[in-house]
């Protein structure tokens, strides 16, 4: 355990010399600020309400893992694994008294933790325009539906970030893995649409699954069904990743 | 005296038909042990695979007596390296990189890191970045890293790749210190016949992917005036047999 700790350090440590979570905080206070200062122009403008205080953090969810969160997951995703292959930086790693299967676990540990903390600042920032702008329609009850919301969608994302570290174990370099993933992104976002019948299987589907957790008649089978289909996906990317990984030659 | 290193029936070939075959070897606590052998001749796939980067087709590297291959944290526990580039991380410094590895030993402090950084010269350069080093000092940083969790075996790739002359100096002083005060095994490749001449007490080489020979440096240096002679008399001697064979 402390081998896993000490290479869980040094990846967060990485990641954090690298000023990409700084990054990632700039643009997601961007997407919320953009967002609240369209709906102040809706409501002075035109007259709209727009959205109340519990309102827009849902809606800039809604926006959110659609957009900037699969594409900051990718990019550090990529930024842990390809560019690492790529300068052989991670012989540097490979050679120390620690397993690989604990270097591509203490990998994947520190994008979620990144996906947790991207969540959460989205989260905070976008409660606090929310009340800030439109306090009187604050509850208790829609606090914790996006607190649910907001909570609910790691494990989707958890599943994308898996899926895109398969890619980078696959591709050669990062900017493959880029393109190929946005592809994919964007193939999957098609096919829910064209195959309807069969969108609750696609990954990018999921992304929007928070909204079960929304809906007034709590829908159990379908929450535990896509449950479960997330799970398999994670544990056949991570078993796929690990897999290209540990066979890796440097 | 004890073996730290029992390399057996190791073999690895490439697509392309080059690597190593059959390779023998054993390393005895102490030793610094010079590993020749022209380019390509299969020293770096050797040392990548006692250091886990690649896997063999088949044989085994064993070190303190556990298996690179099924104990690896074990068998590296000991074990700093060099493989082909020093390599650190280009957005730390040079105490941040040496944090990095630090981590993975209990034992070492930032007293530690900065021993290591003193002992190859660093020390001004602590909170520098690697991005903006030269090769050489690249190369003692990664010397340094090499060296921070006090390893009972040192395997180097090249360690005076990019060094000016007081840069190998020193190497070799840091080198012979090591193995006299804390009976540090080296295995060293080289293609600086004179510098391993100087340095290793015991050599093998290897040419076209087969150890043609092992001998001590004082035995060699008996029967030849220089270790190159001997380097040049064992690679004519067994690459021309093939050649001749095949004709």
């Amino acid at each position: 355990m402390a081998v896993f700790q000490a290479a869980l350090i040094n990846e967060i440590e990485k990641l954090y010399k690298k000023k990409k979570i700084m990054v990632a905080i700039i643009i997601s206070l961007s997407v919320i600020i953009i967002g609240q200062l369209i709906i102040v122009g809706m409501r002075t403008g035109f007259g709209l309400r727009g959205v109340g205080s519990v309102e827009f953090p849902i809606l800039v969810l809604s926006v959110v893992v659609n957009t900037i969160l699969p594409l900051f997951t990718a990019l550090v995703a990529i930024d842990c694994f390809s560019s690492e292959f790529s300068n052989n930086m991670m012989r540097v790693t490979l050679t120390r008294p620690v397993s690989r299967f604990k270097i591509f676990s203490a990998k994947v540990t520190t994008i979620v933790f990144f996906i947790l903390f991207n969540l959460f600042v989205l989260f905070v920032f976008s409660l606090l325009a929310g009340f800030l702008f439109n306090a009187n329609s604050a509850t208790a009850i829609g606090l914790f539906k996006i607190v649910i919301s907001y909570g609910v969608s790691l494990i989707p994302m958890i599943v994308l970030a898996l899926g895109i570290i398969l890619l980078t174990n696959i591709f050669k370099n990062g900017t493959s893995v880029f393109f190929v993933s946005i592809l994919g992104f964007l193939i999957l976002k098609a096919g829910a649409v064209i195959f309807s019948q069969y969108s609750s299987l696609f990954i990018t589907s999921q992304l929007d699954w928070y909204n079960l957790w929304l809906a007034s008649s709590f829908p159990l089978n379908t929450i535990v069904n896509q449950l479960l289909i997330m799970l398999g996906y994670a544990i056949m990317f991570f078993t796929a990743g690990y897999y290209l990984f540990d066979k890796k030659e440097y | 005296m004890n073996k730290v290193i029992e390399i057996k029936e190791l073999n690895k070939i490439y697509q392309n038909g080059r690597g190593i075959m059959d390779i023998n070897l054993e390393i005895y606590e102490g030793d610094i042990f010079g590993f020749l052998g022209p380019n390509g001749a299969g020293k770096t796939t050797a040392m990548k695979i006692m250091t886990g980067l690649i896997a063999p087709d088949s044989g085994d590297v064993r070190i303190f007596g556990h298996s690179i291959t099924e104990e690896y944290e074990q068998a590296m526990a000991g074990v700093g390296c060099i493989i082909e580039v020093a390599e650190s991380f280009p957005f730390l410094s040079a105490y941040e990189n040496l944090k990095q590895f630090s981590r993975y030993y209990p034992d070492v402090d930032d007293k530690r890191i900065d021993e290591v950084l003193e002992l190859t010269g660093m020390i001004k350069f602590k909170h520098e970045k690697p991005k903006k080093f030269s090769l050489g000092m690249k190369q003692r940083l990664g010397l340094a890293a090499a060296i921070v969790s006090r390893p009972k075996i040192l395997i180097l790739d090249e360690p005076l790749n990019g060094l000016d002359v007081e840069g190998m100096i020193d190497i070799r002083k840091l080198i012979l210190h090591l193995a006299e005060k804390e009976r540090t095994t080296f295995f060293i490749s080289s293609h600086l016949i004179h510098d391993v001449e100087l340095t290793c007490d015991r050599i093998g080489v290897i040419y076209n992917g087969k150890m043609l020979n092992i001998d001590r440096t004082d035995n060699i240096l008996q029967n030849y005036a220089t270790l190159e002679n001997y380097f040049v008399s064992e690679v004519e001697r067994n690459g021309r047999v093939p050649s001749s064979t095949n004709q």
